[in-house]
């Protein structure tokens, strides 16, 4: 949230780079606004009252949750388990959204140049999409094998649908006006999409991307469900602890799962602030 | 209906009987009946009339964004088509259209990027130098929504300048300004046009600016979109913010006033 309204700001004020933006009036200069404490209070209230209502909860019930010592004991135990284990889920990730981000934009660029594609293969990806990727994973599995690949393919195809619709609606949503301008100058369709639709798009595919990569940690962690045991990730870690009633190991895998996604999300961020500077607003493509 | 021409070597821009209309067959709308005229290398003429006169719809045939159902249009004794792939036509829309992404010398260096071939052989501005003449030359590094509304303009004027087109095809580009910024961006662009004749087509719905800028005022009516008057502004040039006070320019803007209330009366009938 608070993150957009700085964007926002910032680049009506002026939409270059920050370094460029006057410092105040010569006085004592302005820290930046996530620095002060006022923006962080309410977010540490927040998890400070979640906790301790967690903590009676677990007190209470130790059969229900683990308290946040057990789960903390846990990970400072084996550090080196639970980070092998992230890491495996991270390349998971990593490769799976990379293929179906990349697939996603792609088949988006295709679909915005030739609109008969796109009449030929949007009911096919519909059809895909729809279908529960629950149930499309044990079948990806007995295919596939209890190797990576199945695990690549849920993630990628978790990823591939937000990215295809919202690369699309970039693609598509050009400025009008400045299409005329390129077509009097009688530009190349090339041309066209490096200098026009490609940039212009960005708005949309980094919409896409923000809900594309919390997803891929759902696609990674779901495939491991399907095939827990054979390979090591967090997935397989809670779904072989939660079997073991093993609580404080399960609740652990969860977080450091939930901080994945919160890296990815938070390195997307500043990503975006680099390449969209001049973008006013984050868009939100349905 | 008017077909004027104007002799000094080359041929300028030609429209022939330019017929089109939109829809489908049981509710077709005819948008432009029979529209001739002739635009001499160097002149500066204007569009003006009602809302649905078809003047928009004539300016994208001549810039080659809409075809026509009938007639011919020429630019430079070539087709539409052929001038663009030349890149003969320089285009101002409504709104500046200039790329956020890029900073305004970037901009306005984007002719010159696209359809390089046809590049070769013709007498290229310098982007820098051309954007000093504009005004901007403290702003060439900045980027377009740091600008106000009349520098973006001016900018999409420079692009349209860059890379020395045959015609300029301006469709209302003042219009999203206020009255004092659209005065100065009009006698600024009016200066600079004075040294660097182009044919210039100007869409406008404002009689001071059609008079200001323009060596011919074409007036059209709508319910077919065709034209209905060609009013020849005799004013002399270097026009400047004096010209608005002269009696003369009065007495054109009574009758380019009287030509559009003719064409609005008749379309109440």
């Amino acid at each position: 949230m608070s993150e957009n309204v700085m964007v926002r700001t910032a680049s009506r004020a002026a939409p270059a780079p920050a370094a460029r933006r006057p410092q105040g009036d010569g006085s004592r200069p302005r820290l930046p606004s996530w620095m002060s404490w006022r923006a962080w209070l309410p977010t540490v209230v927040a998890f400070g009252v979640t906790a301790t209502i967690w903590q009676l909860v677990a007190t209470a019930n130790p059969f229900v949750i683990p308290t946040l010592e057990e789960i903390w004991a846990s990970l400072a135990g084996a550090p080196e388990m639970y980070w092998t284990n992230f890491q495996v889920t991270l390349n998971e990730v990593a490769i799976g959204a990379t293929s179906g981000i990349a697939a996603g934009f792609l088949l988006a660029v295709v679909m915005s140049e030739f609109r008969i594609i796109e009449r030929v293969v949007m009911p096919l990806v519909v059809v895909v999409m729809v279908t529960p990727i629950v149930a499309i994973a044990p079948a990806l599995v007995v295919a596939f094998g209890f190797g990576m690949l199945p695990k690549y393919i849920v993630t990628g195809l978790v990823v591939f649908f937000p990215m295809l619709v919202n690369s699309l609606a970039g693609l598509r949503d050009v400025d009008v006006k400045a299409l005329d301008v390129f077509r009097t100058l009688h530009a190349s369709r090339w041309e066209t999409f490096r200098h026009l639709r490609f940039p212009g798009s960005m708005p949309y595919v980094f919409a896409g991307l923000r809900i594309a990569l919390p997803m891929a940690v759902v696609g990674a962690a779901v495939a491991e469900f399907v095939a827990a045991g054979q390979q090591a990730g967090l997935g397989s870690l809670v779904t072989t602890s939660a079997a073991q009633a093993n609580l404080p190991v399960t609740w652990a895998s969860i977080f450091l799962l939930c901080a994945m996604g919160i890296l990815l999300v938070c390195l997307l961020a500043l990503v975006r602030k680099r390449v969209l500077w001049w973008s006013a607003a984050d868009v939100v493509a349905r | 209906m008017t077909t004027q021409t104007v002799h000094d070597g080359r041929p300028g821009v030609r429209v022939d009987n330019v017929s089109k209309s939109f829809g489908a067959n049981g509710s077709r709308v005819t948008v432009l009946d029979g529209v001739s005229l002739s635009i001499g290398m160097g002149e500066f003429v204007s569009v003006i009339g009602p809302s649905g006169c078809g003047k928009s719809t004539l300016l994208k045939v001549i810039a080659g964004l809409v075809e026509a159902d009938e007639g011919s249009v020429t630019i430079d004794g070539t087709s539409v088509r052929s001038a663009a792939d030349g890149k003969l036509i320089g285009l101002v829309p409504q709104s500046p259209a200039l790329l956020p992404w890029r900073t305004v010398l970037d901009n306005v260096r984007l002719p010159l990027t696209v359809n390089r071939k046809a590049n070769a052989g013709r007498a290229v501005r310098d982007p820098e130098e051309l954007l000093a003449s504009f005004g901007l030359g403290a702003a060439i590094h900045k980027y377009p929504g740091q600008l106000s509304g009349g520098m973006q303009q001016r900018a999409a004027i420079a692009r349209a300048f860059v890379f020395d087109p045959s015609i300029l095809v301006m469709d209302e580009p003042f219009s999203a300004l206020d009255e004092m910024n659209r005065d100065q961006q009009r006698l600024g662009l009016l200066e600079f046009w004075n040294s660097n004749r182009k044919a210039v087509l100007f869409v406008t719905h404002s009689v001071p600016e059609a008079i200001m800028l323009s060596d011919r005022i074409i007036v059209m009516a709508a319910h077919p979109g065709r034209i209905a008057e060609v009013i020849d502004v005799g004013l002399p040039r270097p026009r400047t913010a004096e010209t608005y006070d002269t009696a003369e320019f009065r007495d054109l803007e009574r009758d380019v006033r009287a030509a559009l209330h003719g064409v609005m009366e008749k379309a109440h009938v």
